[in-house]
Formats: C-alpha cells, sequence, structure tokens
C-alpha cells in the first residue's frame, strides 16, 4: 500500500534551483558526507568557524590531538524544494527511526493505535525485531552509518520520527551525527513534510558531553535544513529506573548510586509518545522547540528511597562518589584506547554540577491541550510498578507451592 | 550430576582431585560408570597417605570442585568485573544500552499486554476477536489496536496475496474465505469469542452488495451462533447465547393453550347497545399459517390472546432481556401484555404492557422487557423471572393507517396477525458482534438505496440472531489520526459530517466489552461546529484523560433494541 513518490532526478533539481535562484550555489544536498561539519582531525591548530564550536576530547600523551569540531553553517539551501506533482503522500505514513528503544517502541505502539500507518527503519540484524510486525508496523531495514540506504525508506513518507541514539558501546559519531546528518539532507531531498527529532534538555549548556554536543548540532542542522520540524528535548525515562534500581533491589542485589546532586524529572515514555502526536499534529508548533518534563525533578538518592519503600525491603545500595566517576573519566582520556570509556562516562561532568533536568510545564500543557492530571508521576509509576511485580512473584509462589506435596 | 558427584569425591579421597578435573575435562566425561569406578580403584593403592591428607584438606573440602576450576574461575571473575563496571559506567552515561533479559521483564509489564501498558485491557489474552474485511481501511487499524491490547486475532480475508499478507501483523491467524461462502465462515469462527465486521463491498453491483453487506452478515451470524451452539453442547447444555424458544406455531397442536378473550375498558350499557360488537379467532389455516384475526367494532373493546407460559425445566426468563416475535399480517399495532408474579398466588400477578406496532407482511419485533410498564403506575419495575403469563391484545384505539393501504379505504378495526414464534432474547454482558455498516452520507445518490438497502438488510439478519449486537454507523470514512476531535454519538440518521477511520475503529475495539454497546445502533461522526445558541448536541462526555473512555458516557444515552 505504499504509495510511490516520484524519484527526483538529481539534474532536473538542479536545473530547477538554478533557474528559480541564480545567484544560489548548487543544491547543497549531497549524501555524500562531504561537507559535513563535524571535523575530526589531527591538526593541532583549530579551525576556526563561524558560530562554531570545538572540544577536545582526548589528549594522548600530547602526541596526538583530537579535535571534535561541530558548527552548523548556513551551507544547506533554505526552503522547501519542490519536485513538482506526484501523488500525494498521505499524512499517517510514519517512519520512526530507532523504533527498537526504549522510546522508539512506545511511540510505534501510540502511533499504531491512532491510525497511523508505521514504517519503522531498522537495523539489518540477524534477530529482526519481530516485536514491531507482531503489532503491525512494517519494518525496513537500513543502517544510519551506511547513508545509501537510507532513501529508499523514505519513499511515501510522510513525517519522520527520529528518537535513535546510538549505543553507549558505539562510536558515538557514527550513528548520531553522521548518520543524522545524512537521514535529515535526505529528508530534505526527499520533500519529507515534517522532521521530529528528540534531543537532551540542557544539551546547549553541556558542550563537554559528547552527545550532548552532537544532539545539538543536530537541533541547529535541522534548523538551518529548513525541514519543517519539531525539536523534543527530554529529561529521562521513567522506564530507564526499572532496570537501574527497581529489578536490583527486587532481586536483593546491590544497586549503584552517585552522591550527585543532579536532580531530573522522569516522565514516562507513554506520555513522551502521546504529547508527541498531539505536538506533531499542531500546525502551529512547526519549527518549535520543546521540552518536555516530568512533574517533579529527583535525585538519585531520592529514586533509590522511594524504590526501597514501595518494594519494602531495603536496598544494598552502593554509592559512588561522582568525583571518583570524574578521576576515571579523567584517567581513561590519557589513553587513546580508552577513548571510548571516557566519552561513555562524560555524563559525570554533568553530574558533578548541580544542573536541574526540569522545565516547567505548564506552558507546555497549554500549547498541547494537555491536562497536567493526565501526565504520570515517578511515584505513581513505581508504585504501579511494585505493585504488579509483587502480586506476580506472589502468585508465582502459590504456584510453587502447589507443586511442592509433603508426604 | 558432575556436580553432585564431585562432593562425594573431595569427601572420600582428596588425591582424586586431579583425576577428576582430568576426567571432567576429557570427552568422555559422559559415561558415569567410569567416573563411579575411578576411586574405589585407587583407594587400596596409597589409602594411608590419603588418611592424612584428607585431614589436611578439611577446611577446604566445603568447597565444590567446580570453585576451583581455573577456567570457571576467570569466567565468573570476568562477569563480576563486567557487571560492575557495567553499572559503574552506567552511573556516568546519559543513554544505556538495555541488556535483553531487562528489557524482557520490562516488556512483560509494559508492552507484552502487561498491567501497565495503557493499552492493556484486562481479559484480552482470552478474547479471541475475528475480524472480517481485515484490510479494509477500518480493518487495518482495527487488527493492530487488537494486537495492541493482546488479543489473538483472527482475519478472514479473500486473497492471501503476499501483498495482503504483509499489510496484517505477523501474528495475526489468517484465514482465506469469502464471506458469501458458509464454509469459508464456518472456519473461520472456529474457536472466536467476538467478531468485528467491517468488510464492504467492492463496488455498488447488487450481487456484491447483498453478497458482502447482507448475506455475509447473514452467514457469520449463523455460523457464530452453530459455533456457540455447538460449545454448549459439548458442555451439556444449550448456549447461553442461543435464543430460548417460547412459541412456535407450526402446527393445529401448537395452537393449545391459547385462549381468544373480548373484553372493554369500560362498562357502558348504554352505548354498547349500539356497538357492532366484537369478534375475534385464532386458527391454524391450510397454509400452514397460525392466524389471529377479528374486529372490534365497540368502543372501548379489545381483543386479546392469551397462554400461560410453560417454560422448559431449568429456564427462567431473568436470563433474557427481551422478547422476538416474528409476525406477519396487516401492519396493525399490537399491546404486549406480560402477567407477572408467584405461580401460587394469582391475586399478587401485576400486569405490564408494551406496544408493539408491525408492518405490513412479515417482520420481526424486538420488545426489551425493560420497555414494559406496570398497567398500574405504582407497581415495580417489571421482572422477568415471575413472568408467567403472556398476552397478545388487539384494540382500535391509537392505530394508524399503513402506508401501503393508505388509498384503500382500510377499516382499522379489524386486524389479521400470522404468528410464526416468539422467543425470548438471551442477556449478556458484552456485544458479541460489531458491524460496521453506514450511514447514506457520502454516498453518490445514485446507488445510494441500494447499499443502504442491503446494509439494512444485513443489520437486521443481525439484530434478529439473538447475539449482542453493537451496529456502529459511521459518516464519510477519512483517512486522518483518530483521536483528534469530538464525536457524536446519535440515533436516527441526523449526522452531517465525516469521520476518521481510526476513530471508527476505536469504537468497534472499545465496544467489545463495554455493557453499554451491547445491544446498540448508533450514528457516530465528528462534531459539527455550529453557531452560539444554535447547538444541535449536547455535551454527553468530555474526558480528555488517559484512559479515555469515551463510550460508556456516550452510549448509554442511547436506546437499545433499536
Amino acid at each position: 500500500m505504499v504509495r510511490k513518490r516520484r524519484e527526483p532526478e538529481p539534474e532536473q533539481s538542479n536545473k530547477k534551483q538554478e533557474k528559480s535562484d541564480q545567484e544560489r550555489q548548487n543544491l547543497a544536498i549531497s549524501l555524500v558526507p562531504a561537507k559535513l561539519q563535524w571535523r575530526c582531525s589531527v591538526a593541532q591548530t583549530t579551525l576556526a568557524f563561524p558560530n562554531s564550536r570545538s572540544i577536545a576530547v582526548g589528549e594522548g600523551r600530547g602526541r596526538r590531538e583530537w579535535r571534535v569540531k561541530c558548527s552548523s553553517g548556513g551551507e544547506i539551501e533554505k526552503g522547501a524544494v519542490n519536485f513538482g506533482p506526484g501523488s500525494p503522500v498521505r499524512a499517517t505514513n510514519i517512519l520512526v527511526v530507532g523504533a527498537t528503544g526504549t522510546l522508539g517502541r512506545q511511540i510505534v505502539r501510540r502511533a499504531l493505535d491512532e491510525g497511523y500507518d508505521v514504517r519503522c527503519l531498522v537495523r539489518p540484524r540477524p534477530a529482526p525485531a519481530d516485536f514491531l510486525r507482531d503489532w503491525g508496523a512494517t519494518v525496513v531495514n537500513a543502517d544510519l552509518s551506511k547513508p545509501e540506504s537510507i532513501p529508499a525508506t523514505l519513499v511515501g513518507i510522510h513525517t519522520v520520527i527520529d528518537c535513535a541514539t546510538g549505543r553507549p558501546e558505539e562510536p558515538i559519531k557514527t550513528v548520531d551525527w553522521e548518520g543524522k546528518v545524512a537521514l535529515i539532507q535526505c529528508a530534505k531531498a526527499m520533500g519529507i513534510q515534517k522532521y521530529v527529532f528528540y534531543s537532551i534538555h540542557n544539551c546547549d549548556k553541556h558542550p563537554e558531553v559528547p552527545l550532548m554536543e552532537i544532539k545539538y548540532c543536530t537541533e541547529k542542522f535541522l534548523r538551518d535544513s529548513g525541514l519543517n520540524h519539531v525539536i523534543i528535548r527530554l529529561c529521562g525515562f521513567m522506564q530507564g529506573l526499572i532496570g537501574q534500581y527497581a529489578v536490583p533491589i527486587l532481586e536483593e542485589k546491590s544497586v549503584w548510586g552517585t552522591d550527585a546532586p543532579t536532580r531530573i524529572a522522569y516522565m514516562d515514555t507513554q506520555d513522551i509518545a502521546r504529547l508527541t502526536f498531539i505536538a506533531i499534529r499542531n500546525d502551529k508548533l512547526n519549527g518549535k522547540l520543546l521540552t518536555f518534563a516530568g512533574p517533579r525533578a529527583w535525585t538519585t538518592q531520592e529514586v533509590i528511597t522511594l524504590c526501597e519503600r514501595l518494594a519494602g525491603q531495603d536496598a544494598n545500595v552502593t554509592t559512588v562518589p561522582v568525583s571518583i566517576l570524574r578521576l576515571t573519566r579523567q584517567l581513561t582520556r590519557f589513553f587513546e584506547w580508552t577513548n571510548d570509556v571516557a566519552d561513555r562516562l562524560s555524563f559525570s561532568e554533568v553530574l558533578t554540577s548541580d544542573t536541574v533536568f526540569s522545565v516547567p510545564m505548564a506552558e507546555t500543557y497549554n500549547l498541547l491541550g494537555v491536562d497536567s492530571k493526565d501526565i504520570v508521576s515517578l511515584e505513581k509509576y513505581l508504585q504501579d510498578y511494585f505493585t504488579n511485580i509483587l502480586k506476580k512473584l506472589k502468585d508465582l509462589k502459590a504456584q510453587s507451592k502447589q507443586t511442592d506435596i509433603y508426604f | 550430576m558432575n556436580a553432585a558427584n564431585t562432593s562425594v569425591y573431595s569427601l572420600s579421597s582428596s588425591s582424586n582431585i586431579k583425576r577428576f578435573l582430568f576426567y571432567k575435562d576429557a570427552p568422555q566425561r559422559s559415561s558415569p560408570s567410569r567416573l563411579l569406578l575411578a576411586p574405589r580403584a585407587s583407594a587400596p593403592k596409597d589409602s594411608k597417605n590419603e588418611n592424612d591428607e584428607i585431614q589436611k584438606q578439611q577446611p577446604s573440602v566445603s568447597l565444590s570442585l567446580d570453585d576451583v576450576n581455573p577456567v570457571g574461575l576467570g569466567r565468573r571473575s570476568r562477569q563480576l568485573f563486567d557487571e560492575v563496571w557495567r553499572k559503574f559506567s552506567g552511573l556516568g552515561q546519559i543513554s544505556r544500552t538495555i541488556r535483553s533479559d531487562d528489557q524482557e521483564a520490562l516488556d512483560a509489564l509494559l508492552v507484552r499486554e502487561g498491567p501497565m501498558c495503557e493499552f492493556a485491557i484486562p481479559g484480552a489474552q482470552n478474547t479471541t476477536v475475528l475480524v472480517v474485511g481485515a484490510t479494509s481501511r477500518i480493518g487495518r487499524i482495527v487488527v493492530r489496536k487488537l494486537m495492541l491490547r493482546g488479543y489473538a486475532v483472527k482475519a478472514l480475508v479473500r486473497q492471501a496475496d503476499q501483498e495482503v499478507v504483509d499489510l496484517l501483523p505477523r501474528s495475526v491467524e489468517i484465514v482465506i474465505g469469502d464471506v458469501g461462502d458458509p464454509a469459508a465462515v464456518k472456519v473461520a469462527v472456529e474457536g472466536c469469542n467476538k467478531i468485528i465486521y467491517c468488510a464492504t463491498a467492492r463496488s455498488a453491483i447488487t450481487g456484491d452488495l447483498f453478497r458482502v453487506d447482507h448475506r455475509g452478515v447473514c452467514n457469520l451470524t449463523k455460523a457464530f451462533q452453530d459455533h456457540n451452539n455447538k460449545l454448549a453442547q459439548s458442555r451439556a447444555g444449550k448456549s447461553s447465547k442461543s435464543k430460548l424458544l417460547i412459541a412456535k406455531f407450526k402446527s393445529a397442536s401448537s395452537l393449545d393453550g391459547w385462549e381468544v378473550r373480548q373484553g372493554t375498558y369500560f362498562q357502558d350499557v348504554v352505548t354498547a347497545k349500539y356497538d357492532g360488537g366484537m369478534e375475534a379467532k385464532f386458527e391454524f389455516t391450510e397454509n400452514g399459517d397460525a392466524v389471529f384475526s377479528g374486529y372490534v367494532f365497540n368502543r372501548g373493546g379489545y381483543v386479546e390472546l392469551s397462554k400461560k407460559l410453560s417454560l422448559p425445566l431449568g429456564y427462567t426468563l431473568d436470563r433474557y432481556e427481551g422478547l422476538v416475535l416474528s409476525v406477519g399480517g396487516n401492519g396493525r399495532s399490537y399491546v404486549l401484555i406480560l402477567e407477572a408474579g408467584p405461580l401460587a398466588d394469582p391475586s399478587q400477578s401485576r400486569l405490564y404492557f408494551a406496544r408493539i406496532s408491525t408492518k405490513v407482511g412479515f417482520c420481526r419485533v424486538r420488545v426489551p422487557f425493560t420497555s414494559f410498564r406496570p398497567v398500574k403506575p405504582d407497581d415495580p419495575m417489571l421482572d422477568p423471572f415471575l413472568v408467567h403469563t403472556l398476552t397478545i391484545r388487539f384494540e382500535p384505539r391509537r392505530q394508524r393507517p399503513t402506508e401501503v393501504n393508505a388509498t384503500m379505504n382500510q377499516d382499522l378495526r379489524s386486524f389479521k396477525i400470522i404468528l410464526e414464534y416468539i422467543k425470548a432474547l438471551p442477556t449478556g454482558q458484552e456485544t458479541d458482534f460489531v458491524l460496521v455498516s453506514c450511514s447514506g452520507l457520502g454516498i453518490e445518490p445514485s446507488r445510494r438505496e441500494q447499499v443502504l438497502k442491503a446494509k439494512r438488510a444485513g443489520e437486521d439478519s443481525l439484530r434478529r440472531s439473538g447475539l449482542g449486537y453493537t451496529i456502529v454507523r459511521p459518516g464519510p470514512l477519512q483517512e486522518e489520526p483518530g483521536g483528534q476531535r469530538a464525536l457524536i454519538f446519535d440515533q436516527g440518521n441526523r449526522i452531517s459530517q465525516g469521520i476518521s477511520c481510526a476513530d471508527v475503529a476505536d469504537i468497534c475495539v472499545k465496544a467489545l466489552h463495554d455493557t453499554t454497546a451491547r445491544n446498540k445502533s448508533f450514528d457516530v461522526c465528528y462534531e459539527y461546529i455550529a453557531e452560539d445558541g444554535r447547538e444541535l448536541y449536547e455535551l454527553v462526555a468530555h474526558l480528555p484523560d488517559k484512559a479515555n473512555n469515551y463510550l460508556t458516557p456516550a452510549l448509554s444515552v442511547l436506546e437499545k433494541n433499536t
């Protein structure tokens, strides 16, 4: 049922552009990452770019210096690209990138439930994401780090929802920067009508954390691309807390936490998905930057205490001082082969500051027409989780008792 | 098994540790006989030394041999380190990889029909829903919604092209067949608890319309009832979904017990002299019809046909929610009277009445028990459990001339009714069959009549099947995401707007477990935004909350059994 959108022929489109605007340069949309603004050079000097940032990610004992640079200059053409008539794309056709992730799967479910035709861009892998197909989504195989695989997935798509983030163990640049740039350029070239991008709250304030820096640059890149877009900055997922704290507490394993004063306003991914679709359908929000945060900001210690109370048992908490995390990060930065590790620990820089990952949401609720009562609070969420899981455990125990017959 | 043996050896002789390790790593360690023989063979050799050694080694004896295995130790220490490192590094990260086992634990609660999934519906796991027309605009969304909620879904599709199969989620069970083919339909309903019918004819060809919109519904209701009955029989009993036969007039003897009576509402001796009298008879004709006919020329007079009900043993009417009569005649209206009270004491009986109108020719009339009103206004509402007598009364008052014979000079005081059967409709909590029909809007005028005729015929066949039904008549369908705009639920062909497919699908799915949706037909469309002061509708429900169950309040104000 995929309607074919006429593939643009590159020559034609170039001609049109020249005709319409002689002064402009040729269409700067290419899938070859030649004009990417990330520079990864071995040069000692920092190249100066207008409105660019540079961060030193690591130093190899003075011999080598890694420069990671990000800028979003005005190199991308503005304005929508019109390729003439083609059969219109239905507004219900969406592509979800990163559909297997914590947020992605909720986005897919929400979209399916609201009647969208959902296509999921999934990396080719030995164990395919069957659950997506079980719910009724279409799965296409592509890899953001292989730009040539992207265009085919965008045929007939109206809206792209991008909730992909590279895994921590992957080199951060390939997916999160180069892949995203390729995707945005491709979306632009193929006339995608809306692009939703998930970013991280406060990403503009912490350029020292590579992931946040990349997200911030992608935001800028997207804004400059001229695509119709919505950027949504997120704080933290409640779902993540379950694996991190709730499950270990129930299993009486040790829980690791930091003594960081950082507060995060966790939010239920189901709520995020719900709000996202309200935002997508609201044309007034085009090009806007929204921040979604939960009702209250929590520190790690508070979350652990809450879990303990709800589980009815004390947790075996191992508190790691943030200073140790930082020290580890500093240490690992000295060696090239541990640079990845250093990158991974970079969030500890944020943890040392007492940043609060939260924003007042009243305005956003108003904008979206949502009642703040419908947003799940962390207490409620964890309580639901523990009552359900404890009930399940009880059932299991009851079952096993029935099988143990003593004479 | 190895582990168990190990502890035995380590206790009996320490010198065997090495030997055992050797065996353990050797390829033939799976042969237990050799292992068992080994310590005995070596025992007599140097028993003295061993005894000394045993005492030396006593403290470490409690360790099992697996603990000493260097390979295992290495692996375990690495696991331990990895675990610690994972947790440690997790603290300094924003995003983290969720390990597959964590993800599974999460999914069990959050995604797969888990209690914390916002879509989950209790009881969905045990319900199999047959979606007919699963590839239609509404059907596709219905299937997805059902899958998200954890239902088992069967889909009846006409063709099994790869393209069609790809449209459906993978775990949907696909049955290939046409709704017009009773055999295929029979296979399809096998094991199903509920049916959602959203197939429509693809053309306006009468044959197509008849096959899909009318015959198809008919076939499915029949097959579904058969299936229910079969299940019930295997449990030694009639299905709770089948109707209860109260009277069937198929032979002369079936008229026994019915008595014809006449009477007047008021006694006026003077006028009675000038009245033309009344006459009524109930007879079995040569054509095989049971006919109740006659005339009432008296003012305030009536004639009635009455019988003491004798239900099969073990059946009471409280498990039923109404009566369905199959009658033919000349289109008069009648009053159904139920007499209810303790059988032992007829003086305590109370009378309840409901007015029914018939059409010229044959028709089926559904009369829910809730529509019976007490004759004496002070009496309590009808309790079907106590009903013992059924009466059909004709009175010349309030008769309306039928349209067909309007030109003819018809005497409204005469009547004729052919009775075919009277059955009781079973109650149920939920709807069994959701039918997506259409309101006449948005169809080209040239074919509207045809389409509507077929659709209405389909609706009728569902209504008289005795299944719990919900008939949804949406306005013109639009391909939009659902849940965006307010909906209007109405009865009586007054809607004027379109509706998105996704909203219709949502209503279908919600109706499955909604007690207020049972036995209702309604139109639904987007809200019509009227000018101030000229609103046509009142706001019944405004619930923009998470559960968002708009259906119950919206439907509870609508009429049943229409």
